[in-house]
């Protein structure tokens, strides 16, 4: 599903944020990715999302060499990718079921398909009942789980997520985790950011490790 | 593996279908930012109206100017009428010899008609004109020459040159008199008057592009966030455009609109001085309207400027927008 061949990020051409990345994630795994801040973490998923281009190697996302799109093809790429952030990016003015709704408006879906698939994903996160609600009406917990379902409403193959529990406590965090399993289950890839590293201990699955921009470890799922 | 694939190969049919339903999602994303646009706008209805207030004055002033020049061009139009060419005949020509130089003229390929003024009839004319019945019936001889009055096909300065010297040149023709010097100047001012007018629009028709392109340019700094987030979820550079596009048009619009009513307004306040001045004169003129045409090709340009205004200055803006 991803590949990074050799893959180096310098930026300005002094500071190396990575130094030949090689690693393979295959369809259907989930993966953390780990390391202290600073360690390259955010870039390498930047990377996956073409918001940087790498300065060495190739990064394969399904078989394209992604660092051949045309800049007008990134949009179409960047649809079937489902991005998590940190701080959730939620459109503040908008309510809850348009913040969901805005990668299928983007799509250009039909209204009545967008209102079915909005409804799915935020039953899947628990939140159905505060559709009408503002960003700001939700606890922390809950606005990070409206990113998820904005994430996954486009029933994409991969899902990234950078640092999704940054701000919640221990109890939060694995609710959110299990969403990300949840999803991992029906098939999607999954791709974590995290240094929750006693979370990440807990959920046995395969680990990348990061350190000064070099993969210093690769743990398979226990 | 194609749902990764920016373009998947797959089935004629499938394709077509999916392409209408695209074509419906982009028309549905139409109509909902031309409205959402609009109650951008209307929800702050004094800041708005103020744009499209300094909209309208830099319209309102080249549209006043190019009425005007119209009104002076349908004047012109009537003067090309009396752009007429005098042949005084010579004296010793009799009548059957000025009947057929009168017939030789009317065949003349520049010649749009002519009439012949007999010695008699340009006594008449004179005595009527100056009322000088008592002093001219005293005279023994008419000293008048018969002439004949020429009304050239092509109305421009250098054709009725070139049609007098012709005229001239058949026998029995004295002099043929023209007056284009003044009908000259009037050209020349009028084409200055074009030029102005052009020139004004192109300049506030930038200051049109001016005031949209920064009311726009505020605009999409207080919604960078959100056009940041969109960009990180595919949306191309044409879905983040399309509602300040919107704005910008409405803004034309609404300027273009105020812009009618100014013009309709200063009509008004003018018409009644000025047809004053023209009854002084013994002439009935009345002040150009702007009417259908000329409305509609204001509101037209209008929007256009807006919309172009919002597309240079979200453009510039996309350039500098990378989402984080």
């Amino acid at each position: 599903m991803i590949a990074f061949e050799h893959v180096g990020k310098r930026y300005g051409g002094r500071f190396e944020a990575l130094a030949n990345i090689d690693f393979r994630v295959r369809r259907g795994e989930m993966v953390f990715l780990t390391g202290h801040s600073g360690a390259g973490k955010s870039s390498l998923l930047r990377l996956i999302m073409l918001l940087e281009r790498p300065t060495r190697g190739r990064v394969l996302v399904a078989g394209h060499d992604i660092g051949r799109l045309h800049p007008s093809q990134v949009p179409f790429y960047r649809r079937q990718i489902g991005v998590v952030f940190q701080d959730h990016q939620l459109l503040l003015d908008r309510s809850i079921y348009h913040n969901v709704a805005l990668p299928l408006e983007i799509r250009g879906v039909e209204p009545r398909e967008v209102a079915r698939r909005v409804r799915a994903a935020l039953d899947k996160v628990g939140l159905l009942h505060r559709e009408k609600a503002l960003p700001v009406e939700l606890s922390g917990g809950e606005q990070q789980r409206v990113g998820i379902a904005r994430a996954v409403v486009n029933k994409p193959s991969l899902l990234l997520a950078d640092e999704p529990t940054g701000n919640l406590d221990p109890q939060l965090s694995a609710d959110i985790m299990a969403l990300f399993e949840d999803f991992n289950r029906i098939g999607t890839t999954v791709m974590i950011a995290s240094h929750d590293l006693a979370l990440i201990a807990r959920l046995r699955h395969r680990v990348l490790r990061l350190r000064e921009g070099r993969l210093v470890d690769d743990e398979e799922a226990a | 593996m194609s749902r990764q694939s920016p373009a998947p190969p797959r089935g004629a049919r499938s394709q077509r279908t999916r392409s209408s339903s695209r074509f419906r999602g982009w028309l549905r994303h139409h109509r909902a930012m031309m409205l959402d646009s609009a109650r951008r706008l209307l929800r702050r209805p004094i800041g708005s109206l103020l744009t499209m207030l300094a909209i309208a004055i830099a319209l309102v002033l080249p549209a006043a100017l190019w009425l005007a020049l119209d009104s002076a061009r349908l004047l012109d139009a009537e003067l090309d009428e009396s752009a007429t060419l005098t042949a005084y005949l010579e004296p010793h020509v009799g009548e059957a010899q000025a009947g057929r130089i009168d017939e030789a003229m009317a065949a003349h390929e520049g010649v749009m008609r002519s009439r012949l003024i007999t010695a008699a009839e340009g006594m008449a004319e004179f005595q009527q004109a100056l009322g000088l019945d008592d002093a001219l019936e005293r005279l023994e001889d008419n000293p008048l020459p018969a002439s004949i009055v020429v009304v050239p096909s092509d109305p421009a300065p250098e054709a009725v040159r070139q049609l007098a010297g012709e005229l001239q040149a058949l026998s029995g023709v004295d002099e043929v008199r023209l007056d284009l010097a003044w009908l000259e100047r009037l050209r020349h001012l009028a084409e200055l008057g074009s030029r102005l007018a052009l020139a004004l629009a192109v300049l506030f028709g930038l200051g049109v592009l001016l005031v949209v392109g920064n009311t726009i340019r505020l605009a999409v700094e207080s919604r960078r966030q959100e056009i940041e987030v969109v960009m990180l979820i595919g949306a191309t550079h044409a879905f983040v455009r399309r509602p300040f596009l919107y704005s910008g048009a409405w803004y034309g619009l609404g300027g273009g609109l105020l812009a009618c009513g100014l013009l309709g307004l200063g009509n008004q306040w003018l018409t009644v001085p000025v047809s004053a001045l023209a009854a002084s004169y013994g002439a009935s003129f009345t002040l150009p309207r702007l009417g259908l045409e000329g409305s509609a090709t204001l509101l037209l340009c209008s929007t256009l400027l807006g919309w172009l205004g919002a597309w240079i200055a979200v453009s510039r803006h996309l350039a500098e927008i990378r989402p984080r």
